[in-house]
């Protein structure tokens, strides 16, 4: 008899269900879209931040003091420690390596660059510049056997190229036999970009081939040549330099398989106050918490262990920026989002309400037929129950559109729908039709049936 | 027939309030879904407004963002500018204040009095008590104290202050404060106390920063200094607008944005920005939906009224009029109260998310207001059915 109510219910009047059903979907549509995009923008604005480039930095442990200058180190090749380039695909290793988003080696000397290799040889010494070996798309083989490919241009967003990076590969030097004993390394065709000012300065295009060797610099094995193949402008000091493959700068250098610096670009979490204590003041409790989550200082501690000889630091500049900007704008969506759930039950609430108050003659009747205020409550909280089943449940399908629609216009792409958002949803949808249902149904129980029946 | 039409404008408000006056529950309903509405509409407009502001504002953090430098500054020839730029740089621009900080780099052999042995470092001159403006997100070691008062007076007696990278410290063994550092550049020297240790996780951390006076006597180039950074609030298009002006005003001198930092911020911004709008958007549908399930609910109630006007000879244009008036009385009661509400919430908002009361923009209320009355009227949609209604059969009790 029940189910055949609450059947008949639903059949009989279907358009005003629908109506309810509609009201219902509309607002929970919107309230999903509002929730699983803030749920989504932490992680999102957290990727955006990243096109600050690099948070963290790694360089030798006993390193002599570097004598950078607006970006230019000016330490001749032979001072200081390298790092190898071998232990790099370990980064990848560590507990949070899905969250390392890219990392690039370089190594930085001053050569003497020209366009023919006349220019270099004897008294001419060619135009001195920086020369900087890096990393650009550069695939990197794990020890799971997957492959990562990393580079300058994701550690450093704002480095913009006119025409395409090199390409590693066909930079090695290649092994000829020349005779049964001896042979000769010919170098392969290397290739590298250069600055916008030093292209200006020495007439350079795309296309070209440029000679470099180290300053004052006899030896032929060492001289190379390499061709153009785009024009770098970054508003820094590499305008002003050639950026090549790190191989090339490494046979310059006489530096075979080592770099100087790393950057690092790594999704984090903000650092709390729990972040902000020594690590060595922890419990072992704390200290667990700590190297499980993202925090920047965790991850720089976990490359530290994996990359021996090493000093990681923290570019605070990037870092901390970051962290206090994320901060605020999730706490700014996060009372968004509450005001727009809140505005969406007083929807759902006000239209069950309506449902409830439309219904008065039917309470009526049941109550003259004996029926008790608990079990009228009972069958319209049942109807009001399914119907947020239903119309939550086709709100949130309609809210992940929404959630895909916004999520692409405003960050270029859509968040990941998301059981907890589904489950929070029907929740708040049976809330609320409940709480909107029990205010009318409450006066409804105090109805005297002959009245109403009356029509007065 | 003036005085018939005094007359139906009399009956017209008469039956509007009786119409508000019959069901208090239903008014207060509504009133509060406009209400809230315009309530969580002006506060976010209203922070929209500021939260813009506030968060270029934020940006602050990042550090610099302009840098002033030699005009086509190579490794080789190492130039400089004069000090005498600093005064062309204004200290607000649009409204927001500018930070600038002349920098003048030299290479010199350091020592302190516990390491002795002197090694190679970058020693920057600049304002150092004004060092942590610039160098946001560095941590500094003690804090550089305020010196201010207490500096010139024993600039001329005592050696002058200097703060150090913690690389460089580490290396020179300066880590505590006080130590004295010796500076060597070519014969001239200079010595200078340890206030700070500071860790930037940048190049700084392997510098020394002193005065400006010392570092330029060091190197022999009086008002020389080697860039200017600079750091300028405001959008992205504000900025750009502010190193254009600053070009222009400076010839000699090459000004460009620190790319990692326009760039990034332009980003960010942009991303924040059209969050906050789609909210907005989200929350006025959500009204509308509130009211709209309000209105479904008046329609279905008013349906003997308007089956009797209908019967007394009311055009349906007419009808349909009383009760659009009666939204657009709610949606402009609703606004005017949420707004008020409004004002209250975003102050509210404001303190949590940024710790500054937002600033209340008259512009956003009128506006709120506006679209509450406009949400109120076009979610009366509902009422539409009235017209349809046929007197004869609303009597029987039928549908």
């Amino acid at each position: 008899m029940f189910l055949r109510i609450v059947a008949d219910s639903f059949g009989r009047r279907p358009r005003h269900k629908l109506l309810t059903g509609a009201a219902l979907a509309l607002g929970m549509g919107v309230a999903t879209a509002a929730l699983s995009v803030s749920l989504d923008v932490g992680d999102r604005l957290a990727k955006e931040f990243r096109s600050l480039g690099a948070n963290l930095l790694v360089t030798p442990q006993a390193d002599s003091l570097p004598l950078e200058i607006g970006g230019v180190d000016y330490r001749p090749v032979n001072a200081g420690a390298y790092l190898p380039e071998s232990d790099l695909p370990k980064l990848k290793t560590i507990f949070w390596h899905n969250n390392i988003i890219a990392f690039a080696p370089l190594l930085e000397i001053s050569t003497s660059v020209g366009t023919s290799p006349g220019e270099l040889s004897g008294s001419n010494s060619g135009a001195k510049i920086q020369m900087i070996g890096t990393w650009a798309g550069h695939p990197l083989r794990l020890e799971d056997g997957t492959e990562f490919t990393t580079g300058i241009e994701k550690t450093n967003p704002w480095f913009h190229v006119e025409g395409r990076w090199f390409s590693d590969a066909g930079n090695l030097l290649r092994r000829v036999n020349v005779s049964s004993t001896g042979h000769i390394y010919v170098p392969g065709s290397a290739e590298c970009v250069v600055g916008g000012k030093l292209a200006q300065r020495l007439n350079l295009h795309a296309g070209q081939q440029i000679f470099l060797t180290l300053p004052d610099f006899e030896d032929m094995q060492k001289f190379r040549p390499c061709s153009i193949t785009g024009i770098l402008s970054t508003g820094g000091a590499e305008d002003d330099a050639v950026v090549a493959p790190i191989s090339i700068v490494q046979q310059i250098a006489g530096k075979p398989g080592e770099y100087r610096r790393l950057y690092v670009s790594a999704l984090t979490k903000p650092e709390d106050a729990f972040a902000k204590r020594d690590p060595k003041s922890f419990s072992p409790a704390e200290y667990d918490r700590w190297f499980c989550t993202p925090y920047i200082s965790s991850i720089a501690f976990q490359i530290q262990q994996e990359l021996p000889g090493t000093d990681v630091r923290v570019i605070r500049r990037v870092a901390e920026g970051e962290g206090q900007i994320l901060t605020r704008v999730r706490m700014l969506l996060w009372l968004v989002t509450g005001a727009a759930l809140l505005a969406a039950a007083l929807a759902v609430g006000a239209s069950s309400a309506a449902s409830v108050i439309e219904r008065r003659t039917e309470i009526g009747l049941m109550k003259a037929l004996g029926a008790g205020s608990g079990t009228v409550g009972f069958l319209l909280a049942a109807e009001q129950l399914l119907l947020a089943f239903v119309g939550g449940g086709a709100g949130y399908t309609l809210g992940i559109i929404l959630a895909r629609l916004l999520g692409e216009r405003i960050f270029g792409a859509a968040p990941e729908p998301s059981f907890i958002v589904f489950f929070a949803i029907i929740a708040l949808a049976s809330g609320v039709t409940i709480l909107g249902s029990a205010l009318p149904l409450r006066r409804a129980s105090l109805y005297e049936p002959a009245p109403i029946l009356r029509g007065e | 027939m003036p005085g018939s039409r005094a007359t139906n404008r009399a009956m017209f408000w008469r039956i509007i309030r009786r119409l508000l006056g019959a069901n208090r529950g239903r008014l207060f309903v509504m009133l509060l879904a406009l209400g809230t509405g315009a309530a969580v509409t002006a506060a976010l407009l209203n922070l929209q407004v500021d939260a813009k502001r506030r968060l270029t504002t934020e940006f602050r953090a990042f550090g610099a963002n302009v840098i002033i430098a030699p005009p086509n500054a190579s490794p080789a020839g190492n130039r400089l500018l004069s000090e005498s730029l600093m005064n062309k740089i204004p200290a607000d621009f649009e409204a927001r204040p500018i930070l600038a900080m002349p920098f003048l780099y030299l290479v010199a052999q350091a020592s302190s009095d516990s390491s002795q042995s002197f090694i190679q470092a970058v020693v920057a001159g600049t304002d150092i008590t004004r060092l942590p403006q610039i160098g946001a997100g560095w941590k500094f070691e003690p804090l550089v104290p305020a010196i201010g008062a207490s500096a010139p007076s024993l600039l001329t007696s005592m050696s002058p202050s200097c703060a150090i990278g913690a690389r460089a410290a580490e290396q020179l063994s300066a880590t505590i404060h006080g130590v004295q550092l010796t500076l060597d550049n070519g014969g001239k020297r200079a010595t200078c106390e340890v206030v700070s240790v500071l860790t930037s996780g940048g190049p700084e951390d392997n510098q020394i920063f002193t005065d400006m006076a010392t570092a330029q006597e060091l190197a022999s180039l009086s008002s020389r200094v080697s860039l200017i950074l600079v750091r300028a609030e405001g959008t992205p298009a504000s900025i750009e607008r502010f190193i254009s002006t600053l070009a222009k005003s400076m010839p000699d001198a090459d000004v460009r944005g620190i790319r990692q930092f326009t760039e990034g911020e332009a980003k960010i911004y942009n991303r924040i920005s059209g969050l906050l709008t789609a909210t907005v958007g989200i929350v006025l549908v959500l009204t509308g939906l509130c009211v709209m399930a309000a209105m479904t609910n008046v329609a279905m109630e008013r349906k003997m009224d308007v089956g009797l006007m209908k019967a007394i000879g009311g055009s349906v244009r007419r009808v349909l009029r009383l009760f659009l008036a009666e939204a657009a009385l709610l949606g402009l009661a609703g606004g005017i109260i949420g707004a008020a509400a409004g004002i209250f919430l975003s102050i509210g908002l404001g303190k949590a998310v940024f710790g500054v009361a937002a600033r209340p923009r008259l512009i956003v209320y009128p506006v709120a207001v506006v679209l509450t009355v406009i949400v109120a009227i076009l979610s009366a949609f509902p009422l539409r059915r009235l017209a349809s209604i046929r007197p004869a059969s609303v009597f029987r009790g039928e549908a």
